[in-house]
C-alpha cells in the first residue's frame, strides 16, 4: 500500500483540473506504526513545551542554588526547630538540613510534582477529551486511522513530554549539586527522578484515560487533579497518625517517596505500583474509546 | 461490486432518552449526487457521522462500500472525503501546515493537489488558522475533503459560511468530482443549494426520511400556486374536495389555492362564476420542503386537521415516503 501516495514531485502537469478518484484501487490508510499524530501534537504544542522547560529549569536551579545560602549555613534547622513537630514531619522536613533532605522536600517532594502534574494533567485531559470536545479532533479521527492508533500516539505524546520535563529536572539538579558540592550521587538524583517521572506519568494517565473513557476534559482533570491531591495529603497525614502505615500504603506519593529514594534509591514495589496506576487505566480506556460515540 | 456507496436500513439512533434517527432508510449509489436535506437536529450530522464511524447506532445497519463502517475501519475512510458539520480548527500553525498533516494522515494522498486547490477557493496557506474568519477555515475544510481525489464525498453542510462567489465555486467543483466519477452525499438544510446540483434528494424529519425523490418530481410535487379573482363573491363549497387542489382559502371575491396535476376540475369548477383575473405560479421547492416541517409528525389527528399543511403532506408522500402516515 501507499504506493501513489508519496507526495510525488513528479508529474502532477496534467493533473491541473482533472478529478480523478482512485477508483478503490490504491487507497492509502495510515501505515501501522506511523507517528504522524504524534509528530503534530508536540508540533502543536512546541511553544507551550519550550515555555515548560524555561519554567522547570529556572525553578529547579533557583531551589537548588538556594541550599548554600539556607541549608548550609543553618538557616533552614533554626527554622524548623521553631515549628511544631507535626507540621514538621507533615511536610517532610525532618531531614532538611541535609543537602539530600533539602532537596526531597524542596524539588522533589513539592515544587517538581506539583510542576510536573499542572502541566501533564492538563496536556493529558486536553489530548483527547479536550480536543474531541471543541470538535478539533474530528478530521483526525474521519482520516484513515484507527482509534486505537490515535489514542496511542496522542499517550505516547503525554509519556513524552513528561520524559523531556523530567530529563530537564535530572540535567539542573545533577548539574548544580556538582557545581555546590552537595554531596548527593547522581544515580541517587537519577532515581528519584525517575520515581517523580512515574508519579506524574501515573496521575497524568489516569486523567488521560478518564478523558478518553467520557470525552469530557472536566472529568479527566477532576479525576486526575482528585487522585493527586488526595494521594499527597494521605502521605503528608500518614507519619501524624498513630497508625498511620496504610496512608502510606495507599498513597501513590508514599510509594514514590517513603523510602527516602535520595538515602536509599526508589522503593522497587513503589515504582511498579506507579506504573500499574499509569498502564492499567491507559489499558482499560483504550478499549471504552473504541466502542463509544465520539464528539457527542 | 455493488453500485450502492451508501446504505442506510432501520438506522435508529437514541443519545440518553433522546432517538435522534427513527429508522432511517436511504440508498446513495455510485455516481449521483445525493441532497440530505431537513433543519438542524432532524438527524443529518448524526446519520453522517455514522457514515463516518463516530458514532455507532442504536439499532440498524449502515453500509458504506458494501461494509458497515466499523468493519470498514481506516480502509474504508480513505475512500472517503469528509467535511464536518461543525468544522472547529484551531492552533498557532498554518493552514497550509494543517492541510499536509491532514495529507500525511492519508498516507500523502492530496498533498500535491493542495496549493492548486487552495488558489481555486483563493485561500492563503501561510495564515495561521487560529486567525483564519470561519469561511476561510470552511474552506480549509473544504479543500481537505476534495484533495485526495475520493470516491465518495460526504459533505455535511459543506457551503455553511461561504459567500455566495465560493458557494458557486465549490458546487463546480463538486459537479466536476461527479463529473469525473466521484459519488457525492451532501446534506443542507437550504434546499436551493443542493437543488442546483442533487439529482436526488430526501428530506429528512425527526429522524426519519419523509421525502425521497428526484429533483424533477419534488418539483412537480411542489405543485403551483393558483390565484383567481371574480366579479362577484363565490361561496366556498365551490371549490372544496377538487382532485388535485389543497390549501384553498376563500376570501369574498378570491380564492387561493394550491394545485398539483391536471388543473382541470379547478377551471371547471371556477367557470361556473365570472372569473376576472388568474394566476398560477410555480412554487419553489423551498417551499415543499417547508410543507414538511409545518405539521408535527407525532400528531396523528387532533390539531393536524385544522393545518393546512396535512393535505399537502398527504398528496406528496403518497407513494414517496408511505411511513410518515404511519402511527408512531
Amino acid at each position: 500500500m501507499a504506493s501513489d501516495a508519496t507526495p510525488s514531485t513528479s508529474t502532477d502537469a496534467s493533473s491541473t483540473a482533472a478529478v480523478t478518484p482512485t477508483g478503490g484501487s490504491d487507497p492509502s490508510p495510515q501505515r501501522a506504526g506511523s507517528v504522524t499524530v504524534l509528530r503534530w501534537v508536540l508540533r502543536q504544542h512546541r511553544r507551550a513545551l519550550i515555555g515548560w522547560t524555561v519554567a522547570v529549569a529556572v525553578v529547579c536551579g533557583i531551589y537548588v542554588s538556594f541550599w548554600p545560602a539556607m541549608g548550609d549555613a543553618g538557616e533552614l534547622e533554626a527554622l524548623i526547630e521553631g515549628m511544631p513537630e507535626g507540621i514538621v514531619a507533615a511536610l517532610g522536613y525532618d531531614a532538611i538540613g541535609t543537602p539530600a533532605g533539602y532537596l526531597e522536600s524542596t524539588i522533589f517532594g513539592l515544587l517538581g510534582p506539583i510542576l510536573l502534574l499542572v502541566f501533564g494533567l492538563t496536556f493529558a485531559a486536553k489530548l483527547v477529551a479536550g480536543e474531541e470536545e471543541d470538535g478539533t479532533l474530528e478530521l483526525e479521527l474521519s482520516a484513515p486511522i484507527a482509534r486505537g492508533s490515535v489514542y496511542l500516539q496522542r499517550y505516547l505524546t503525554v509519556v513524552l513530554a513528561l520524559l523531556w520535563l523530567c530529563l530537564v529536572v535530572a540535567a539542573v539538579t545533577v548539574g548544580l549539586v556538582a557545581a555546590l558540592d552537595m554531596q548527593v550521587g547522581t544515580p541517587e538524583l537519577l532515581a528519584i527522578t525517575l520515581g517523580m517521572f512515574l508519579l506524574a506519568l501515573a496521575f497524568s494517565s489516569v486523567a488521560f484515560a478518564a478523558g478518553a473513557a467520557t470525552g469530557r476534559k472536566a472529568i479527566a482533570l477532576a479525576v486526575g487533579a482528585g487522585l493527586a491531591v488526595a494521594a499527597y495529603i494521605a502521605n503528608a497525614l500518614a507519619p501524624l497518625l498513630d497508625d498511620g502505615r496504610w496512608l502510606e500504603a495507599i498513597s501513590p506519593f508514599a510509594w514514590y517517596l517513603a523510602s527516602e529514594p535520595l538515602v536509599d534509591g526508589l522503593s522497587v514495589p513503589g515504582a511498579l505500583g506507579l506504573v500499574a496506576l499509569a498502564l492499567v487505566p491507559v489499558g482499560l480506556a483504550v478499549v471504552r474509546f473504541d466502542r463509544r460515540d465520539l464528539g457527542v | 461490486m455493488s453500485d450502492v456507496l451508501v446504505r442506510a436500513e432501520g438506522l435508529v439512533k437514541d443519545y440518553g432518552q433522546h432517538r435522534a434517527l427513527d429508522g432511517l432508510e436511504l440508498e446513495v449509489s455510485r455516481g449521483e449526487i445525493f441532497g440530505f436535506l431537513g433543519p438542524n437536529g432532524a438527524g443529518k450530522s448524526t446519520t453522517i457521522r455514522i457514515l463516518l464511524d463516530q458514532l455507532r447506532p442504536t439499532a440498524g445497519r449502515a453500509e458504506v462500500f458494501g461494509t458497515a463502517p466499523r468493519e470498514g475501519g481506516p480502509r474504508q475512510r480513505a475512500r472517503i472525503g469528509y467535511l464536518p458539520g461543525e468544522l472547529a480548527l484551531s492552533g498557532r500553525d498554518t493552514a497550509g501546515a494543517l492541510l499536509d498533516h491532514l495529507a500525511r494522515l492519508r498516507g500523502g494522498a492530496g498533498t500535491t493537489r493542495i496549493p492548486e486547490l487552495a488558489e481555486r477557493f483563493n485561500l492563503d496557506l501561510d495564515r495561521p488558522i487560529r486567525g483564519l474568519s470561519k469561511g476561510n477555515k470552511q474552506k480549509v475544510g473544504v479543500i481537505q475533503a476534495l484533495m485526495h481525489d475520493p470516491e465518495l464525498l460526504i459533505l455535511d453542510e459543506p457551503t455553511s459560511g461561504l459567500d455566495p462567489l465560493l458557494q458557486h465555486e465549490f458546487l463546480t467543483m463538486v459537479r466536476e468530482a461527479r463529473d469525473s466519477g466521484a459519488t457525492v452525499f451532501m446534506s443542507s438544510h437550504v434546499l436551493s443549494e443542493v437543488e442546483e446540483i442533487a439529482g436526488r434528494v430526501a428530506i429528512v424529519r425527526e429522524g426519519r426520511i419523509v421525502d425521497l425523490d428526484d429533483v424533477a418530481t419534488l418539483r412537480h410535487h411542489a405543485g403551483q400556486e393558483v390565484e383567481l379573482t371574480f366579479a362577484e363573491p363565490v361561496p366556498a363549497e365551490a371549490f372544496d374536495g377538487l382532485p388535485g387542489v389543497s390549501d384553498v382559502e376563500v376570501d369574498d371575491g378570491s380564492v387561493r389555492c394550491l394545485l398539483r396535476g391536471e388543473p382541470d376540475a379547478l377551471l371547471k369548477a371556477a367557470a361556473r362564476y365570472h372569473v376576472t383575473r388568474w394566476s398560477a405560479q410555480d412554487r419553489e421547492l423551498e417551499d415543499l420542503f417547508l410543507d414538511h416541517y409545518r405539521v408535527p409528525v407525532s400528531d396523528d389527528d387532533g390539531e393536524v386537521v385544522a393545518d393546512p399543511g396535512s393535505s399537502v403532506r398527504a398528496g406528496t408522500s403518497a407513494g414517496s415516503a408511505p411511513d410518515t402516515e404511519r402511527a408512531r
